[in-house]
């Protein structure tokens, strides 16, 4: 499985500047770029593959569902030239968004699209925000604030123009309590940090953070949970939070079989299929679910969860 | 689930579809209002009602629900909060 990491940011925020500095590791040299846009400035590196725009209108017609079709088909191409040796066997895709772009369709298509998820691993959404405008662009541009929603990992660009940034780290977390806020001048962060995995135990750390609008709700289970009753959850939420839910993650004991971890990760209304760990990362073996959403009521999904779990016990009574 | 605890959840809906009202706790069951002004009451189905758990009844009709899932989807359409988004869950590929 190759790794795949998602570098999104408003215009101007510094993703190119970042990922040339990420290239010039000699230990991320191995790395394929996808990048959205041509005309950008060119990336000296040996692998580059340029993905244009299709977009494709769906039923809401809003351009939150605007679908990159061809990013999967430029991904498994690249997979082909790799298997033919007609490209060196990089290690790792990182793919550079739009700077207008809302990445939700995006990992949505590097999730459901089954050659892809059948040959690739989405290990992180990487979003750059420029300490100067950033708190501007969050302010006017939706795409900037879903920029920042969605991150594994937040970089705070210019940081060294901007002066004070704790208002800004503010914003950023109330928009995502989830995510690791980090400085960076010039792309100097460690790639490490950036496309790491195991990102699962900050993201349940996260619990009980919020603001006004955006929270990270946490839900905790000492008894496993019934695979149907999880599955009924998450249908439920996805059905009526729609896109309040943003991120979801989770370590589960499920009842059917409790000594092995599933991890649970879903972005929006779309489930990554269920990775099953060899065995619980410590001797805590309760479920955790941490999930963010804007404009969820805290108690609602560990209720739903209650009456969900209590109903289909009973029927398998 | 209690009669409280029904109303929370139900409370917690109606604040995520975006509905105003009240919702409380009547009896054995839980009263709330929808916006049209139509008086709403959700109780649960008795043992031998199964596969029916959940009843919402408004004056002159009584619909029954097999599950919490339907009985909230039931519920947003009683309170005129549209269905729900068409974002059902998609698994991704395995």
């Amino acid at each position: 499985m190759i790794p795949v990491s998602v570098v999104t940011g408003f215009l101007g925020a510094g993703k190119t500047t970042l990922l040339r500095r990420v290239l010039g590791d000699p230990a991320w040299a191995n790395s394929a770029v996808i990048v959205n846009e041509f005309g950008e400035v060119p990336l000296d590196h040996e692998l580059l593959a340029a993905s244009e725009e299709v977009l494709v209108n769906v039923s809401t017609g809003c351009l939150c569902c605007v679908v990159r079709s061809d990013l999967t088909a430029t991904l498994m191409d690249l997979l082909r030239q790799r298997a033919a040796g007609l490209v060196p066997p990089y290690a790792r895709v990182l793919i550079e968004t739009s700077g207008l772009a809302d990445p939700a369709p995006i990992l949505h298509a590097l999730m459901t699209d089954a050659a892809v998820a059948a040959t690739h691993r989405l290990q992180s959404v990487v979003t750059l925000v420029d300490a100067l405008h950033g708190a501007g662009s969050l302010a006017r541009h939706p795409e900037a604030q879903r920029q920042a929603m969605l991150a594994d990992r937040i970089v705070l660009t210019k940081p060294d123009l901007a002066g004070d940034t704790t208002a800004l780290e503010a914003l950023l977390r109330g928009l995502n309590p989830a995510a690791a806020i980090r400085p960076a001048v010039q792309g100097a962060v460690p790639p490490e940090w950036l496309f790491a995995t195991g990102t699962l135990p900050e993201f349940l750390d996260a619990g009980a953070r919020h603001s006004d609008g955006v929270a990270s709700i946490t839900i905790e289970r000492e008894a496993p949970i019934p695979a149907l009753a999880l599955t009924l959850w998450m249908q439920a939420l996805a059905e009526h939070a729609g896109a309040r839910l943003l991120r979801l993650k989770g370590l589960v004991a499920l009842a059917e079989a409790p000594e092995r971890p599933v991890v649970v990760h879903a972005i929006q209304h779309v489930v990554h299929a269920l990775d099953w760990l060899a065995d619980w990362p410590s001797a805590d073996r309760r479920s955790r679910i941490v999930l963010i959403g804007q404009g969820i009521s805290r108690h609602f999904p560990a209720r739903l969860l209650a009456a969900i779990e209590a109903e289909v016990a009973e029927a398998s009574a | 689930m209690t009669p409280p605890e029904l109303r929370d959840l139900l409370a917690d809906a109606l604040a995520l579809w975006e509905v105003p009202g009240r919702v409380a706790v009547a009896g054995e069951g839980v009263a709330l209002r929808a916006p049209d002004g139509t008086a709403l009451r959700v109780t649960a189905a008795e043992a031998t009602d199964r596969p029916i758990r959940w009843w919402v009844e408004k004056p002159g009709q009584r619909r029954p629900c097999t599950s919490v899932v339907g009985l909230l989807r039931t519920l947003r359409n009683a309170v005129g909060a549209g269905e729900g988004e068409a974002r059902r869950l998609r698994v991704a590929a395995p």
